[in-house]
């Protein structure tokens, strides 16, 4: 039986050890070719060694296991190593995809490495060949999670020689400018250059509205709507002196009920 | 785009609003007073007791207009009560005369009959005895409905904030004992401990001082800046076991801080989002400086936590603990407080807390 060589990957380098000193327990034959801290660099140095086994941990900085795993293919075998993503681990489940569980049960890891042994052998059995598309589908999810949502959430101003993030459920207002923006929030001013236009794109329209061809305002922020002569009306607002026009197309969205 | 859900009211001029306030409760109480008023005062009278009536109800309806009419007063000088009863006086002789000039037909009518003009002042004492005591107990009704409807106010709103803020624990609670976290860390530790490291007592003495502090902290009220600091130290020693390459951290406290009280878990909060948003999904990894100085001459505190990280996008949604932080910030230090966060020159997050220390338990 021929030598048959490995890469593990995982950000943090006491459980790349580990992993490491338990399979030299379990499979002394085996040769651990290369480890790498990320999913960028398990991909290089799979490319540069050619490993019969690779060993990635789900959750890596940058490009994740999942990731790294779909760059690889079907050109290895491949087991996840995993905390805890519960969706993560369902899917291998159902999707006959091997993976171990940390803090590594020496017992199971066994298995695992039985199960490899069996598939390299003289007749070697291929990765299934639909796990691009499981793998697909469990990146997708994963990505989900880290990024929800691409609304607005913050604002991103000069303020004097700082950049600050204003989260945007502080804001009051904004107002356009003749160039810039006037963005206005319960500690202060500033002027960005996202138009009126853009933000009304893409804030959340259950919070904000437009009551004016310049104007967005966060409707938490209304304390009470003034009519005044031809069709027009004032807003005023929660603890603040201003007061902003609503014009008249914009004004339905006051009347009484 | 989606109509606010509640509308507000559009403002009339004050006639609309007097008019408004015209209730029919308010107009039936008037007349059935005046019917009152003139059967016990009619005796006295030869006038039939329709022609009472008939000057009775005018008058009684100016005077309660009056009323309502001072109510709208917002003044400065003279409180509204006193604008309500003055109104009220001047308006019970001026209007008995008026009623008295017609039914006479005429001034000359009125001033030549002497039991007119001693009627006249029987009735306008009878509006000021009867009216302005009527007045009175609606003011004193008045104020205790709206006295009421405040403390109903007050109690909706502190049900609320109670609410948040056992929301903010409910979410801390949650992302304090993570999985991912627990079990990552005990992967590391059982490798230290199965190598036989000197670097296992240690790291389990973090571990454990984290745990205790982050489960039944939740119940504790009394937390100071230094027992926070600790926990994030406690923490950042987990983690920098866990990323060695990738983590340095700094701790710039001064001394004279140490001793303030402290929301629990705000630090931890902002130094795991640093860790978990910042460093981590980068992989060269970055610094975190935690800091707090006292400004001496306004007494104001400023915490802060820096990291060199990711930073944020404008489309990045703030965690859950840094969404309930403000809220928890309000409650503890009152609404002076404040929460910043801006780019660092290099780029990351930084998060600057602003608060007036409420006392010193050192």
């Amino acid at each position: 039986m021929n030598t048959k060589t490995a890469l593990v990957a995982d950000d943090e380098p006491l459980l790349r050890d580990r992993l490491v000193a338990q399979l030299a327990r379990l499979w002394p034959e085996l040769t651990i070719v290369a480890q790498a801290r990320n999913g960028r660099e398990a991909v290089e140095m799979f490319d540069e060694h050619n490993p019969d086994i690779v060993f990635l941990d789900v959750h890596m900085p940058g490009m994740n296991g999942v990731e790294a795993a779909r760059c690889i293919g079907r050109r290895a075998q491949v087991v996840f190593v995993t905390a805890f993503e519960h969706y993560a681990v369902d899917a291998f489940k159902q999707g006959a995809i091997d993976y171990v569980v940390k803090p590594l049960d020496e017992e199971r890891l066994a298995d695992t490495v039985a199960r490899l042994k069996e598939r390299l052998a003289d007749t070697p059995v291929a990765p299934p060949a639909d796990i691009d598309t499981i793998l697909q589908t469990i990146a997708l999810q994963l990505k989900a999670q880290a990024t929800p949502q691409a609304r607005l959430n913050f604002i991103k101003a000069s303020v004097g020689n700082s950049v600050r993030m204003i989260p945007v459920d502080e804001v009051v207002y904004f107002r356009s400018d003749t160039k810039y923006t006037l963005v206005v929030w319960a500690a202060g001013e500033a002027l960005i250059r996202k138009t009126i236009k853009e933000l009304a794109d893409e804030l959340d329209t259950e919070k904000f509205t437009q009551v004016h061809r310049s104007i967005i305002v966060n409707l938490s922020q209304v304390s009470h709507v003034q009519s005044g002569a031809n069709e027009t009306a004032n807003l005023s607002l929660k603890g603040r002196a201003e007061q902003l026009p609503i014009s008249r197309s914009y004004l339905h969205l006051f009347r009484q009920m | 785009m989606t109509p606010p859900s509640n509308p507000s009211a559009v403002s009339h001029g004050t006639l609309k609003t007097v008019l408004a306030q015209l209730t029919g409760r308010r107009v039936a109480a008037t007349l059935i007073t005046a019917a009152i008023g003139t059967l016990i005062v009619s005796p006295i009278f030869e006038t039939p007791l329709l022609t009472l009536l008939a000057r009775a109800v005018p008058i009684a309806m100016s005077l309660l207009f009056a009323f309502l009419w001072a109510d709208q007063w917002h003044g400065r000088g003279i409180p509204k009560w006193a604008m309500q009863i003055m109104a009220m006086a001047t308006a019970a002789p001026l209007a008995t005369f008026l009623a008295y000039w017609i039914t006479s037909g005429g001034l000359q009518g009125f001033i030549a009959a002497p039991a007119r003009v001693s009627g006249f002042f029987v009735i306008t004492l009878a509006c000021i005895l009867i009216g302005i005591p009527m007045a009175l107990g609606t003011m004193v009704r008045e104020r205790d409905a709206r006295n009421h409807s405040q403390a109903l106010d007050l109690a909706l709103a502190k049900e609320q904030l109670e609410r948040q803020t056992s929301d903010a624990k409910l979410a801390l609670l949650q992302a304090q004992i993570e999985p991912h976290f627990l079990f990552n860390t005990l992967a590391n530790v059982q490798e230290l401990v199965e190598t036989g490291s000197p670097r296992a007592a240690p790291v389990f003495k973090a571990l454990i001082a984290y745990l205790r502090a982050t489960m039944p902290q939740l119940q504790k009220k009394t937390a100071t800046l230094g027992d926070e600091a600790r926990l994030a130290r406690s923490y950042l020693e987990l983690m920098a076991m866990r990323m060695p390459d990738r983590l340095r951290y700094e701790f710039a406290l001064d001394e004279d801080v140490l001793g303030f009280r402290f929301p629990a878990m705000t630090l931890l909060t902002l130094v795991e989002n640093a860790i978990r948003h910042g460093i981590d999904p980068t992989e060269g990894g970055g610094s975190v400086t935690i800091g707090a100085h006292r400004d001496p001459s306004s007494g104001v505190v400023n915490v802060w936590v820096a990291d060199s990280g990711v930073g944020v996008q404008e489309t990045s949604t703030p965690g859950t603990g840094l969404a309930n932080l403000r809220q928890r910030l309000v409650v503890f230090f009152g609404s002076g407080s404040q929460l910043e966060f801006s780019e660092p020159p290099g780029g990351g997050l930084r998060v600057d807390l602003h608060f007036t220390p409420t006392t010193a338990t050192a």
